[in-house]
């Protein structure tokens, strides 16, 4: 295990003034300026669009220069949308495995640095550019074959499917990080401009520029901590939806939720990769939150938020509200949770939890990673 | 996309044509290097029904790239005859009258053009099946 020692995050918004490397700058030195450190054995840098959007290689080093704090190596995580996620685990076996005491993990995408059909095309490369991706598929539009389908299979109306938007818009209004922070009604995200039917642009997440950074100690590190980070369960998925026996099963995150035996009742708090209103809702169902073709409907009748039946997820307001600059998205989540079970987090909080994950996808479930955290 | 890229795969995307593991009896496509579901290398290249029933569609907005001037575009989720599916651009359709369970084949039409040179680019589409088996 490993601790989460501190946390550094900057607005998800349309930061046309700053840069990559700005951005990351700044989460990066919230999250060490108030711990006393000699060295950093390890910055990793989690992006998944840094090298197409500022044409930069070996950004972690570059980054890690800057902070004026003796790094002993520097590198980059790329997993597409799940890289977050994919730096938490490397972080915590390279702590496991004593290669490291203290690693500060930094997430850092810009989504707004061109105009956005030509951020469409390289945001479709999440999905298999040997298949699907082939065609002009764009960001949601496998997700919207899926968003149909399960509307078909358990007759769930769009209007129910709505509430997991408003869910999350109604959480990223207090979430200061958040891009978001307006409430919306199910009947707005029924008529919003469509991206791709059934998903309209109420049910995606927005475009948007950010980066999260977290200080990681090992056990032998002492002074103040927020968590315990406790595992990182991982997993592959098929290339594409049409290769899955059944396209709405998310078979990776159903992996890692059975190794990690999964008890829903367990879980106080949870951050969840809700890229779109299918995503969040397949994501409840594949991890036993909610039977299948329930979620949308237990969502409706607020399970899922402050005071309900459930978990609270997505406290943040999701990858809808609080945005998802990608590569960033992972280190948000962790964040988050952490700061939920240490009763720091800046939004709406769950009282006294002690349990939390975080799950992160790529694209339809090209790769799953669940983070497991506990309260100290 | 640089032309490289496309014209390595124009056997399986101009012909249609999928992969039989010949361990597991399933069929792919496109052809990959190792079948998806066992990991056996012991694949055949087989034709592919060229018919299918839409399973699901849905009208893209958020059209990538130069493709952009021609959006919306139909795209849909294809189960062929023998039970492959496959995820492909429709064409010939008009959107509103688009619904599940229609039976659909597989045409060849333009997906785009590569951006430097200008080659136009092809593959297989679906759009509402005309006529008799």
């Amino acid at each position: 295990m490993a601790y989460v020692t501190s946390v550094g995050l900057v607005r998800v918004d349309r930061n046309y003034y700053k840069s990559p490397r700005d951005l990351a700058f700044e989460a990066a030195s919230k999250a060490i300026e108030d711990v006393k450190l000699d060295t950093i054995d390890y910055v990793i840098v989690t992006s998944s669009l840094t090298y197409l959007q500022a044409s930069q290689f070996d950004l972690a080093a570059y980054i890690a220069r800057e902070l004026g704090v003796n790094v002993r190596s520097a590198f980059t995580v790329e997993a597409g949308e799940n890289s977050g996620l994919a730096g938490v685990e490397v972080a915590l076996n390279l702590i496991r495995s004593h290669a490291a005491e203290r690693i500060l993990l930094v997430g850092v995408d810009k989504l707004t640095e061109y105009i956005s059909n030509r951020t469409y095309k390289m945001i479709q490369a999440i999905y298999d550019t040997e298949s699907d991706a082939v065609y002009n598929v764009g960001h949601a539009g496998p997700m919207a074959l899926l968003m149909r389908l399960y509307m078909d299979r358990y007759g769930v109306d769009r209007e129910t499917l709505a509430h997991w938007p408003v869910m999350m818009h109604t959480h990223g209004k207090e979430n200061p990080y958040a891009m978001l922070r307006f409430k919306v009604t199910p009947d707005k995200v029924v008529n919003a401009m469509p991206i791709a039917e059934p998903i309209t642009l109420l049910d995606a997440y927005p475009l948007g520029d950010g980066a999260a950074a977290v200080l990681l100690s090992s056990e032998d590190q002492g002074g103040d901590h927020l968590a315990k980070l406790s595992e990182v369960y991982s997993s592959i998925g098929f290339q594409s939806i049409a290769l899955r026996d059944d396209p709405l099963s998310f078979e990776a995150v159903g992996q890692i939720a059975r190794e990690a035996g999964l008890n829903p009742e367990d879980i106080d708090v949870a951050e969840i990769h809700d890229s779109f209103t299918i995503t969040g809702i397949l994501l409840l169902e594949e991890l036993g939150f909610a039977p299948r073709g329930k979620a949308a409907e237990m969502v409706a009748e607020g399970a899922f938020t402050k005071g309900g039946s459930g978990p609270l997820v997505n406290a943040s307001g999701g990858l809808k509200a609080r945005g998802h600059p990608k590569g960033a998205t992972g280190v948000y989540m962790l964040a988050e949770v952490a700061m939920q079970l240490a009763g720091t987090f800046p939004g709406i909080r769950a009282d006294s939890p002690r349990k939390g994950i975080a799950v992160g996808v790529n694209a339809h479930g090209s790769s799953a990673r669940l983070a497991f955290l506990e309260a100290l | 996309m640089v032309l490289p890229v496309w014209w390595r795969k124009r056997i399986p995307r101009y012909r249609f044509v999928g992969a039989l593991c010949k361990d597991c009896g399933r069929i792919h496509y496109p052809p990959r290097n190792a079948c998806p579901y066992c990991g056996s290398r012991n694949l055949e290249l087989v034709p592919l029904p060229r018919r299918g029933v839409l399973e699901s569609y849905s009208i893209v907005y958020s059209v990538p790239g130069d493709n952009r001037l021609n959006a919306p575009l139909p795209i849909g989720l294809v189960r062929l005859e023998n039970g492959v599916r496959v995820v492909a651009e429709l064409t010939d359709v008009v959107p509103e009258k688009l619904e599940k369970g229609i039976e659909v084949e597989a045409v060849i039409r333009r997906i785009g053009e590569d951006g430097e040179t200008g080659t136009i680019l092809y593959g297989v589409k679906f759009r509402p099946a005309l006529g008799r088996k």
